[in-house]
């Protein structure tokens, strides 16, 4: 196993507002992180870090061993990180198979033809090939997840972030979302998510982390974290969150 | 009845006006879109260089009278060793002052499009400006399509200002034909329809394309 990515001790500030306080993460290649918290906790933020969509005052970001400079890396650095958020936000003026082929052709200079054949292989692969044609709108919100998922598979990225990928969906749309991400973690994917589902964190996770008020209070293996966690926050958050 | 035959025997004289106004029209229109365009993301830049005379520009332009704007153009830019033709210099002088119109409605169209059509554009490696020109503004320009049409239509019928510096649109050529027949009110009528029929041709045709372009 190699570190693909490393955070060393973000600091995040909205205005006076101190998010984030001094956050590390270091994961390796294939690993799949999950990191749970109250909302309010900054795990979003830290998320949006790690690809600078939000600035971050202080600490460091490495990319397989390399610094990343926030002013000149960033758009070759997002190529190879992989985004998907909360309100899916594909393209509206586009259809399916353009979100996804976009992005490759435009940034990446792929041939438009063989955007279009590995868009239509993606889409196979998450269930969606007989909607390239349609437009976003026309598709449920799991649809929607499921292909902004192969849109971000499109840039081969490295490494997935996913940003509360289920928190918007009714809940009997939720599995099928779940089960493309559970497809991608076992074929090796390393993925960082924030959610809120913590069967999805027993099961698939490496290794689970809780943050609360800006700082990451407790981290451990799914076994050890849902059932002897040693923080008293996690422990109610746990509490809370199971309903024990 | 005198009034009557006169507006049909210069009905073809007033159509070539009208052909000289939608010419003038569509070329400051052009300009104004191109202007607009610029001005409008010039205005939400984060780089006051950029921003700040953004800003300035579309004050000024939308404070003060088209008809000075025309003559400082026509009239002023000569004193300064600048001399236009008055054809050039009324284009000019309405697309610089559609310009600052389009750019207001197309700052309020980028504003319109959700915040995270943009991150989502950025997350997958896209520059600033590829950002802009393939997910924000086609998305914008559906928003604001209404909004331009009616800027358009403005222009069209402000374009009867520019007959002042001599140019033989359609509203100078009403005013030709009546300082030789003295039928005002027949031929003041005809101008106002032709006015009219474009106008209200170019709003179906702005219906029509905001239909078709419609997010689906």
């Amino acid at each position: 196993m190699s570190e693909i990515l490393r955070a060393e001790n973000i600091h995040k500030y909205f205005g006076k507002l101190h998010v984030l306080k001094g956050v590390s993460l270091s994961i390796q290649k294939g690993e799949v992180v999950v990191i749970i918290g109250p909302s309010g906790s900054g795990k979003s933020t830290f998320l949006r870090c790690i690809n600078h969509l939000e600035e971050y005052q202080e600490g460091k970001i490495y990319f397989e061993g390399k610094l990343v400079n926030p002013k000149k890396d960033v758009n070759k650095l997002r190529t190879r990180i992989g985004m998907v958020f909360q309100h899916f936000n594909l393209f509206p003026h586009l259809k399916v198979i353009e979100n996804l082929t976009l992005a490759p052709v435009k940034v990446l200079g792929m041939d438009e033809k063989e955007a279009i054949k590995k868009a239509e292989n993606l889409l196979d692969r998450v269930g969606l090939l007989d909607k390239k044609d349609v437009y976003p709108a026309k598709l449920s919100g799991g649809q929607q997840q499921r292909v902004a998922i192969a849109r971000a598979l499109m840039m081969d990225p490295d490494i997935m972030l996913f940003d509360e990928p289920t928190s918007a969906l009714d809940p009997e749309l939720v599995y099928e979302v779940l089960s493309v991400m559970k497809d991608l973690a076992s074929s090796g994917m390393t993925m960082i998510v924030v959610t809120h589902e913590m069967g999805f964190a027993k099961e698939v996770a490496n290794r689970v982390m809780f943050m609360d008020e800006g700082k990451i209070l407790e981290e451990a293996p799914p076994e050890e974290f849902f059932t002897s966690p040693k923080n008293e926050r996690t422990k109610e958050f746990l509490d809370r969150i199971l309903g024990i | 009845m005198y009034q009557l035959e006169v507006l049909i025997r210069n009905f073809t004289y007033l159509l070539l006006g009208a052909v000289v106004t939608l010419k003038i029209t569509a070329i400051s229109v052009l300009m104004g879109l191109a202007i607009g365009t610029f001005v409008g993301m010039g205005r939400l830049s984060k780089r006051k260089i950029i921003s700040i005379p953004s800003s300035i520009y579309v004050e000024f332009l939308r404070g003060t009278p088209l008809l000075v704007q025309i003559f400082l153009i026509y009239f002023g830019l000569p004193s300064l060793g600048l001399n236009l033709e008055a054809f050039p210099a009324a284009v000019i002088a309405l697309g610089i002052n559609s310009g600052a119109y389009v750019a207001e409605i197309v700052r309020a169209g980028i504003q319109s499009v959700p915040k995270g059509q943009y991150e989502a554009a950025r997350s997958l490696g896209m520059s600033h400006t590829m950002a802009m020109r393939y997910v924000i503004l086609p998305q914008a320009f559906r928003n604001i399509l209404p909004a331009l049409g009616n800027e358009f239509i403005a222009l069209l019928k402000d374009s009867s200002l520019v007959s002042v510096i001599g140019i033989t649109e359609l509203m100078k050529s009403g005013q030709i034909v009546i300082s030789r027949t003295f039928a005002s009110f027949s031929i003041y009528g005809g101008v106002a329809l032709i006015y009219f029929a474009m106008t209200f041709t170019l709003a179906r045709i702005v219906r029509y394309t905001e239909k078709r372009l419609a997010i689906r």
